[in-house]
C-alpha cells in the first residue's frame, strides 16, 4: 500500500485574470504537523479548496496515497480519508453538538438509504456503535456536556472544538485545519496545540494554515510559506524565521517602508 | 418534553381514532380530507422542512398516485388495495426522474422548475394521453374497498383506510428521523458544504429525498382517488401544490406542526364556509401572521434528540 502522503504538483488555480495559487508544489508526508502559512490573501484556503475538491485547479496534480484526487468531489475526498475544517466556521447550527459530530460518522455507517424508511436490528445496532463513537469524540474533545446544546448558542472557542470533533468523527487519516486558533484566546490557544498533538498521536497527519506565529511555531514540523499564491519559502519552523524572503513578506522590506 | 410528545401522539391517535363516529357525514369527509393532506404535507415536509428545498410542485406525484389507482381500477379492473405499490413506486421513480436534473438548483430557481412540471403534469392528463386519463372530466366509478371479497362500501371505512395510511407515514417519519439517510438531509438544509466536506453525497440524498416524498405522497394518491371515487386534473393543479407548501411552511418543520397547518390551512377554512368566499380571509391571514410571528412555523422542527446515554450528569447547558 503507498504511503499516506499528500503530493501537490504545480497546482495552479485562476479565478479569471487572477492567480490565486501560482505553480504549488509540496509534499506532505506520513505523521508530520504541516504547516502552510503567508499573508491575507496569500492563496492558503485557495489552496485547501483545491485540494478538499471545492475548487478543481486548472492545472497540476494532487496525489493522495498514490492517486490522482484532483477533480473529485468534496464528498468522494472525504471517503479517502480527507477531512478539513473551515476558516468561518460552519456547523449546522440549529443541530446539538452531538449531532454535529454524528454527521462526521455519515461514511462510517453502514446504512443504506432504505434503512430511512425501514429499521432492521443490523441498522439499529450500527446506529448505537455510531453514536457510541460519538460519545468517544465528546470525550476527547471535553464536550460532554455541551451534548444536547445546540451549536448556534455555544461561545465561540467551543465552536471550534465541536467542529474538529465533527471533523475527527470521520476518523480521517489527513486532517486539515484552516486557522484553528483564529479567534481563540491565549489559553484555548494553548488547549488548541495541546488537541493537535494528542490527534498526531492517533496516527492522523494534521495540514493546518494559521496566522498566529508563535503557535505555527510551536506546533509544526514542517512549513510552506505563500505569498501571491506563490510558495516563498519552505522548511522547518526555525529555518522559516530566519529566511529573509518570509520576514520581507511579513514585515514589509525598508523599501516599502521609505514610500 | 419527550414525555409530553409521547403522550400528545398516543391522545392525538385515540382522538382520531373514534372521531369519525361523532361525526355526521359531511364533516367526516372533512376529516378524511384532513387525514390525506396531513399525509400529503408530511411527504412534503421531507423535501421543504427536512432538506430545504423548494418544491412547488407536490400536488403532481399526490396525482401520480391517484392517477395510478384510478387506471389500474377502471381499466384493469385491479381491486383499490391492489393498486398500492403502483401508487407508490410510479411516483417515486418519476420523483427520481424528476428530481434527477434539477436538485442542484439552488431555492427559486428550483421552486419555479417544479411548478413547470407541475403544470405539465396538469396538461397531459387534461389532454387524455395516450387515451387513459379521461381527459378534463377525469376518471370517475371506481370500485369501493375491498379486502378478502368483502365489500366495504361506508364511508368509515375509508376513514379508517386513509388513518392505517397516515400511522404508515408516521412510522416512517420516526424512522427517517433516527437514521443515517434522515439526518443526511437536516445537514444538507442546514449548510451543503460542510455536509459535503464531511462526505455527504448532497445529489444522491436530494434525489432520495424526492422519491420518498412521492412515493407517499402517491400512497395519500390512492386514498383520494377511493374517498371520491373518481380523479380529475383540478385535484391536482399548481394551487394545491401551494396549499401543500404552505402548510409546511406555516405549520412548521414538525409532525405537530404539520398537523396544525393543516388545521389551519383547510379544516378552519371549512369550518367558516357559511361566510363563502370570505373564509379565504381567515386563510391569508393565518399566514401572514404565521409569518410574521413565527417565521420558522408554528411548531417548528426541534433538535437534540440524542441518545440518554450521551447526555452527562454535569449538563448545566451554556
Amino acid at each position: 500500500m503507498a504511503r499516506n502522503e499528500l503530493i501537490l504538483n504545480g497546482v495552479t488555480k485562476r479565478f479569471g485574470g487572477l492567480t490565486a495559487v501560482d505553480d504549488l508544489t509540496l509534499k506532505v508526508e506520513e505523521g508530520q504537523i504541516y504547516g502552510v502559512i503567508g499573508p491575507n490573501g496569500a492563496g492558503k484556503t485557495t489552496v485547501f479548496n483545491c485540494i478538499t475538491g471545492i475548487y478543481k485547479s486548472e492545472e497540476g496534480s494532487i496525489n493522495w496515497r498514490g492517486k490522482e484526487i484532483r477533480g473529485m468531489t468534496p464528498y468522494q475526498i472525504v471517503r479517502r480519508g480527507i477531512v478539513r475544517t473551515f476558516q468561518t466556521i460552519r456547523l449546522f447550527s440549529e443541530m446539538s453538538v452531538a449531532e454535529n459530530i454524528m454527521s462526521g460518522r455519515h461514511i462510517k455507517s453502514r446504512q443504506r438509504w432504505w434503512h430511512g424508511i425501514v429499521h432492521t436490528p443490523a441498522s439499529r445496532r450500527d446506529e448505537r456503535e455510531n453514536w457510541k463513537r460519538v460519545e468517544q469524540q465528546l470525550d476527547f474533545f471535553n464536550l460532554s456536556e455541551f451534548a444536547a446544546t445546540p451549536t448556534n448558542s455555544l461561545p465561540y472557542g467551543i465552536q471550534r472544538r465541536v467542529e474538529m470533533a465533527r471533523a475527527m468523527a470521520v476518523e480521517p487519516t489527513l486532517l486539515i485545519l484552516d486557522e484553528p486558533a483564529a479567534g481563540l484566546n491565549d489559553k484555548e490557544t494553548l488547549e488548541l496545540l495541546q488537541t493537535i498533538f494528542r490527534i498526531r498521536e492517533q496516527g492522523v497527519t494534521v495540514l493546518l494554515i494559521e496566522h498566529d506565529m508563535d503557535m505555527v511555531m510551536e506546533a509544526t514540523d514542517y512549513l510552506t510559506v505563500l505569498n501571491f499564491g506563490k510558495k516563498i519559502a519552505e522548511g522547518t519552523p526555525d529555518e522559516i524565521q530566519e529566511h529573509p524572503d518570509v520576514i520581507e513578506a511579513y514585515l514589509g522590506s525598508e523599501h516599502d517602508d521609505d514610500e | 418534553m419527550q414525555q409530553i410528545q409521547r403522550y400528545g401522539y398516543i391522545l392525538f391517535i385515540a382522538v382520531m381514532a373514534i372521531l369519525p363516529n361523532l361525526l355526521n357525514s359531511r364533516w367526516q369527509a372533512v376529516a378524511i380530507t384532513f387525514l390525506i393532506f396531513t399525509i400529503v404535507a408530511l411527504s412534503q415536509d421531507i423535501v421543504l422542512g427536512k432538506c430545504g428545498m423548494f418544491n412547488m410542485g407536490q400536488a403532481l406525484f399526490f396525482g401520480m398516485g391517484a392517477y395510478a389507482t384510478a387506471i389500474l381500477n377502471s381499466t384493469y379492473g385491479w381491486p383499490i388495495l391492489a393498486t398500492i405499490p403502483v401508487a407508490i413506486l410510479v411516483p417515486a421513480l418519476f420523483g427520481v426522474l424528476l428530481a434527477g436534473p434539477i436538485v442542484h438548483l439552488r431555492g427559486d430557481y428550483l421552486l419555479v422548475t417544479t411548478i413547470g412540471f407541475n403544470i405539465v403534469f396538469v396538461q397531459v392528463v387534461q389532454n387524455n394521453l395516450g387515451g387513459i386519463t379521461g381527459g378534463p372530466n377525469g376518471i370517475f366509478g371506481l370500485d369501493s374497498l375491498s379486502l378478502f371479497g368483502t365489500t366495504f362500501l361506508s364511508q368509515l371505512s375509508v376513514y379508517y383506510f386513509a388513518f392505517a395510511i397516515l400511522l404508515a407515514t408516521l412510522w416512517i417519519m420516526h424512522n427517517l428521523d433516527a437514521s443515517r439517510a434522515g439526518r443526511a438531509l437536516h445537514y444538507l438544509r442546514e449548510d451543503q458544504l460542510a455536509a459535503e466536506s464531511i462526505g455527504i453525497n448532497s445529489r444522491f440524498y436530494k434525489i432520495f429525498a424526492f422519491a420518498l416524498s412521492a412515493g407517499i405522497a402517491g400512497m395519500a394518491g390512492t386514498v383520494y382517488a377511493t374517498q371520491y371515487s373518481a380523479v380529475s386534473p383540478e385535484g391536482f393543479n399548481f394551487i394545491q401544490s401551494v396549499l401543500f407548501f404552505s402548510i409546511v411552511i406555516v405549520g412548521g418543520s414538525s409532525v405537530p406542526g404539520i398537523l396544525i397547518g393543516v388545521f389551519v390551512m383547510f379544516v378552519l377554512p371549512e369550518i367558516f364556509r357559511e361566510f363563502a368566499t370570505w373564509r379565504f380571509f381567515i386563510f391569508g391571514f393565518a399566514m401572514i401572521l404565521a409569518m410574521v410571528l413565527r417565521p420558522r412555523g408554528i411548531w417548528p422542527a426541534r433538535f437534540g434528540r440524542i441518545p440518554k446515554f450521551l447526555i452527562k450528569e454535569s449538563n448545566h447547558g451554556t
